[in-house]
């Protein structure tokens, strides 16, 4: 996708590592040789790569490229992988911190509520005495007679990883670094809060350093474990993605495993923005729907958005977190918008006969009622085959539906055909909204975006979903299926360090990059300050090149008048200062669409309350000229993209296909 | 389509909830954007709730008897709202809640073709009055606790800190800055809600969304009303008390389930006090909502259909249903507690084996202020959570807000950033909680120094008489404030208030959520299970301690 063509035919392999499924993508050169799906060994999830050995003896082994739900699976134990025994010191008088978090309860009106477990258990978390204060002064610095008693508590209570986190050591981080030198002689693993991440709010902090260190024996563990299946095969560069959309190198996550925690839905994103970039898009919503949940995430002129914190393992409403329901890191994370509205979602009738979808879904066993494994419930997906949506078997004539099944589970809510009609049109109001948030809180209209669709039952909804925002333009790249894996392909090199209320600009600008680029000549830096009004609780991320402070402020202004709509006659502060290290990887074209097998021909749907004999045709022998116009489907192997009336489709330059909507 | 209104109905939903993102976004004091107090809503023609985001229950009802006054008043004073125009008023005789709760109201739409009203309501940190955060504890009345503003119509549009009003907030409030920031994004918040519902009306039509409304009105009503004819329709009664000057005051409750709704009637309570702790009507309606809302299973949309099935009487002139111009500050925060606590009381009769035990009881409020080195005067409140009561199946949650409110806590780093404050401790105050087979969760000890010259008020309850045990459950500890003041440690009550000078202290410990079914067989379960188990040991100490304290008795009606 990039401009700069390497000539070597180097190798890439992709790795997906997903709770259930792993997606394995082989490119070389920049063509996309192998593709394929197999189920996800949770124990040893690294076999999926040692099947991929090089074709050729002589040939260069691939690089690899890797993205893991590992660590949240982990996290929630998912995995039945054993959490360490992990041991949290902190200032004296804030041992619970970590179990208070911030009084809040996750639901408002249920008696039986409860909230995350602590990570650190109370008998494993120490107190010492020192204290910096609000401005940085070490009040009552720490002392080694202290740090000896410290040392026997943590060996007698087995602690495998330890945590540290004193109050303001983000201002200050000397203390930390005292406990943190004198334990990491005697710990394998032990994380610093001002390390992990260097920012106000004492719970946050405490809460990011406590994961790190649950998941710093075993994702060193599993990162040792594949970087020297690598090395046996003569490989040398090994890459994760990062949640914030980059790749790090192993080294990174081995020492911050906090950084690949989203690394999968990231890599959507990814794609959408690198996609975004080749056909010249400003504004783009990426918009993923597979069996069970739809995400949505925004890039802005080939940005992606991202926001500075998450809760792992929460629970979200109306598709954004839900919030005392996970346990927050503190991170640069992909912003995605997530709803429970997949192909797999279970459409429902509450006790007072009001229509609903989700959150639970039929998944991939059994599945919608009209898979015929078994599955009894209606799903999104059996809708879709009532109406006609999608046509009478699936990957490519491979898996036949079951129609008759699919009316049989509608038909237990009303007529099947109105229930379908209004539950998809349910599901697309909810994605709209999911969309429309992730926009809307950021002061941005959703109609002036394109909307990318990719995911199995993406392009389906894709332009429906885009005339509920007004939106008029719909891509869907080719293999929508794949297009998330193809993320990981895309990213580039990325690493990301911190400083909280810098003095001068530009002088803490220069000290990133200097830190940052120590061993990376050649890196480009970019730059982001989380700025607020002084005096304000949120901050609104302002991306720059050039560190000069009136800039910054200005641009800050800008923002908050088009986020908020107002300014106001306050100082600007910057609260945390992130810079990125960069540097572009050379990316891989397109993979050409897989055909259905079936010829053109019609057949019969409903859309928008009305019957119409609708056009089907293959994506993958679709005339590059051609003008399709709605009604229409077209198919391909892996999806199904509908185009609505009034709504026109072409193919694109680079193998996607334009949807374009009525002018209102 | 037979479901449109259902998308009419969760489209609204989210015009609702949008606002809040938009206020909460733009909102420059903390009680809004970090602790989340304040709510948004949507109104049909005739004042009816449609949509509701409401983030703390305490706001749950008060929308709806609010929404019903002013709109009675602009009727009674024939008003013409301009497409520009927004109503700002926190008469908590019109609001029907405390004087920091400013509620804003615009119109959507105006003249032939309004649709209906946006409405919205956030916890202004300070709104005038003798105490910094405008809760003073020692209020007799409501002059006592700051600027009433009656309901006043502003141009939105215009300069605001410029309009009469917004100059007299200015010279009233102690960040008049942050005042006025936070009513810019009260208004920018209607104007988004007005636009999501002119969206709607472009795609269904103004016919079409009312009568989606209407069809999500009927809907919570029957899903409430389904809800309700599970639980057995008798009538019971159930009381508590609030901690008066010297004496209780008792609040009580009989309560009538029917299929086709509750009746809570409010009638032998105390009469209304001479203190901040009378709760206007509104807030006597939030907590019996409350409490409805939580013995509903499943998801009841927060509308008029829902609101409809409730029956809510409080005589006039008692410490429920005040006259003006009594002090209602603490109403909203320690009476709409004890509100609930009785009507939870009373459902734990009718429904056994599914209500908790009594919470902490208290939201213990904190309220600071001072004049800062260049000469601005600051203000600072906070709320304290405690532990919740044990419950059947489970035992009760430590240090976390309870019932009536669920803000969030302010950072430690960032108030001592923002204020002269040094924290000392700040963890969960253990084996407060009530013993029983399933405890009550613990309370939280917070204590900070302050660095400069401080007047701390406190206006807290529950000090004396115990979060109740359920079934045999032991109760709580209560609540508890030390200040020391030149060294020397003072116990404080409920309502109290001092000047501090630098380098005084005081320690907030919160009560622990009383035990649930009777002890000795979670001794005997848990000797079971781990014999070894230092809790035992401490759970037989602690209950001599418990007798000793086990307190005032209060009958259950």
């Amino acid at each position: 996708m990039s401009d700069r063509l390497r000539p070597a035919r180097t190798e890439v392999l992709a790795v997906d590592v997903g709770g259930t499924f792993t997606d394995v993508l082989l490119v070389r050169g920049r063509s996309v040789v192998r593709a394929e799906k197999v189920v996800t060994d949770v124990r040893r999830p690294e076999q999926a790569l040692q099947r991929w050995e090089p074709e050729q003896a002589h040939r260069r082994p691939p690089d690899w490229v890797h993205a893991t739900t590992l660590a949240t699976n982990a996290l929630l134990g998912q995995s039945n992988l054993p959490l360490p025994r992990v041991a949290l010191v902190t200032t004296a008088g804030f041992r619970d911190v970590i179990e208070i978090g911030r009084q809040n309860r996750p639901s408002l009106y249920d008696l039986s509520f409860v909230r995350p477990v602590p990570l650190i258990a109370r008998q494993r978390r120490f107190e010492v005495r020192e204290r910096t204060d609000a401005v940085g002064r070490r009040t009552l610095p720490l002392r080694p007679r202290e740090l000896a008693g410290l040392g026997r508590a943590l060996r007698s209570c087995h602690a495998e990883s330890v945590a540290v986190g004193f109050l303001h050591s983000y201002l200050n981080d000397r203390n930390e670094r005292l406990a943190g030198r004198y334990l990491r002689g005697k710990f394998p693993f032990v994380s610093l809060s001002s390390e992990v991440a260097p920012e106000p709010r004492e719970f946050e902090r405490f809460s990011t350093v406590a994961v790190n260190a649950t998941l710093l024996p075993i994702l060193s563990e599993y990162a040792g474990r594949l970087e020297r299946a690598h090395e046996r095969r003569g490989g040398t560069a090994l890459a994760w993605m990062s949640s914030a959309g980059g790749l790090v190198t192993s080294r990174e996550v081995r020492k911050k495993p906090v950084v690949a925690l989203e690394s999968g839905p990231a890599a959507g994103v990814i794609a959408a923005a690198a996609l975004s970039r080749r056909l010249g898009l400003s504004r783009t919503i990426s918009f993923d729907m597979g069996g069970t949940t739809a995400k949505a995430g925004t890039v802005v002129d080939g940005r992606v958005q991202s926001v500075p914190e998450l809760e792992v393992g929460g629970r979200t409403h109306h598709g954004r977190p839900a919030r005392g329901t996970g346990y927050p890191v503190r991170f640069p994370f992909l912003d995605l918008a997530e709803v429970s509205a997949g192909g797999g979602t279970i459409i429902t009738r509450d006790r007072s006969g009001g229509l609903a979808i989700g959150p639970t879904s039929a998944g991939a066993s059994p599945g919608p009622a009209c898979y015929g494994r078994g599955g009894r419930r209606a799903t999104l997906t059996d809708a879709s085959l009532v109406l006609g949506w999608i046509g009478a078997s699936m990957l490519g004539g491979r898996m036949p539906l079951n129609a008759a099944a699919a009316t049989r589970a509608l038909s237990v809510l009303g007529v099947p055909v109105a229930v379908a009609e209004s539950a998809l049109r349910l599901a697309e109001l909810e994605m709209a909204r999911a969309i429309r948030l992730v926009t809307v809180e950021r002061g941005l209209d959703p109609a002036r975006f394109v909307l990318l669709a990719f995911g199995g039952a993406g392009p389906q909804h894709a332009a429906l979903v885009a005339e509920e925002l007004g939106i008029r333009r719909v891509v869907v790249p080719p293999r929508p299926g794949l297009f998330s894996a193809l993320g990981l392909l895309y990213a580039d090199w990325r690493f990301e360090a911190r400083r909280t209320f810098p003095k001068e600009l530009r002088s803490a600008c220069e000290s990133l990059r200097r830190e940052l680029r120590a061993g990376r000549p050649g890196w480009r830096t970019e730059f982001t300050a989380d700025c607020r009004y002084r005096g304000q609780g949120s901050e609104l991320t302002v991306p720059f090149r050039v560190p000069d402070e009136e800039s910054v402020h200005a641009s800050f202004r800008r923002l908050h008048r088009s986020t908020f709509g107002f300014t106001l006659d306050r100082t600007v502060e910057v609260v945390t200062l992130h810079a990125f290290a960069m540097k572009n990887r050379s990316k891989p074209h397109l993979p050409a669409a897989g055909g259905t097998g079936r010829a053109s021909g019609r057949r019969r749907a409903v859309l928008g309350g009305r019957r119409w004999t609708i056009r089907t045709l293959d994506r993958a022998t679709l005339d590059r000229r051609a003008q399709v116009e709605g009604p229409a489907v077209i198919e391909e192997f892996d999806s199904t993209t509908l185009i609505p009336p009034a709504w026109v489709a072409r193919l694109g330059p680079a193998g996607e296909l334009e949807l374009q909507g009525p002018v209102r | 389509m037979t479901d449109q209104w259902s998308l009419v109905a969760k489209a609204t939903e989210f015009v609702a909830e949008e606002m809040g993102v938009a206020l909460r976004r733009s909102a420059l004091s903390p009680n809004i954007r970090e602790r989340m107090d304040h709510s948004c809503a949507v109104l049909d023609l005739d004042g009816r709730i449609v949509a509701q985001a409401e983030h703390i229950p305490v706001h749950l009802g008060s929308f709806r008897v609010g929404a019903r006054n002013v709109l009675d008043w602009i009727q009674r004073v024939s008003l013409e709202l301009g497409p520009r125009d927004m109503l700002v008023f926190n008469d908590p005789y019109v609001s029907g809640t405390h004087l920091n709760d400013v509620t804003v109201l615009a119109p959507i739409g105006t003249g032939r073709h309004q649709q209906g009203w946006v409405i919205t309501k956030a916890h202004h940190v300070d709104v005038g009055g003798p105490v910094p955060g405008s809760l003073n504890p020692d209020a007799r009345t409501l002059d006592e606790e700051g600027l009433v503003i009656p309901p006043t119509v502003v141009d939105a549009s215009s300069d605001w800190g410029r309009t009469p009003l917004g100059q007299a907030m200015g010279a009233n409030f102690r960040e008049p800055d942050t005042a006025h920031g936070d009513l810019a994004a009260q208004f920018a918040a209607n104007r988004r809600g007005i636009a999501g519902v002119k969206a709607l009306q472009e795609r269904f039509g103004i016919q079409g969304v009312a009568d989606g409304w209407r069809g999500s009105i009927d809907h919570g009503r029957a899903l409430t009303q389904q809800g309700l004819s599970r639980i057995s329709r008798r009538s019971v009664t159930a009381s508590d008390a609030l901690e008066g000057n010297g004496a209780l005051w008792p609040i009580r409750v009989s309560l009538a389930v029917s299929g086709r709704g509750v009746r809570a009637d409010f009638a032998g309570s105390h009469d209304a006090v001479p203190a901040p702790l009378n709760a206007v009507f509104g807030v006597t309606y939030s907590a019996t909502a409350f409490a409805v809302r939580c013995v509903l299973p499943g998801a009841v949309p927060t509308n008029e259909g829902f609101y409809g099935c409730l029956d809510v009487r409080a005589p006039l002139g008692t410490i429920v249903n005040p006259r003006t111009p009594a002090a209602v500050s603490g109403g909203n925060v320690e009476t709409a507690q004890r509100v609930a606590d009785v009507m939870l009381r009373a459902f734990a009769r009718l429904l056994p084996r599914r209500m908790p035990a009594a919470s902490a009881g208290t939201m213990m409020n904190l309220m600071m202020g001072g004049v800062r080195r260049d000469g601005r005067r600051w203000a600072y409140y906070e709320t304290i959570g405690g532990g919740s009561g044990g419950r059947p199946n489970s035992g009760g949650v430590s240090g976390v807000h309870t019932n009536m409110t669920n803000t969030l806590n302010t950072p430690i780093e960032v108030a001592e950033h923002e204020y002269p404050l040094e924290f000392l401790e700040y963890r969960l105050r253990t084996h407060s909680g009530g013993t029983g087979r399933h405890r009550g969760g613990d309370g939280i000890v917070r204590a900070f120094r302050v660095t400069a010259p401080t007047t701390v008020s406190i206006l807290g309850d529950r000090f004396r008489l115990r979060p109740w045990g359920l079934r045999g459950g032991g109760s709580g500890y209560p609540a508890r404030v030390i200040v020391t003041r030149s060294g020397q440690p003072e116990t404080w009550s409920g309502r109290a208030r001092s000047d501090l000078r630098a380098g005084d202290s005081v320690r907030l410990e919160t009560p622990g959520g009383g035990g649930y079914g009777a002890r000795a067989s979670r001794i005997r379960a848990g000797a079971r299970r781990r014999t070894k188990s230092p809790h035992i040991k401490k759970a037989v100490r602690r209950r001599s301690f418990q007798k000793l304290l086990d307190g005032v008795p209060v009958d259950d009606g």
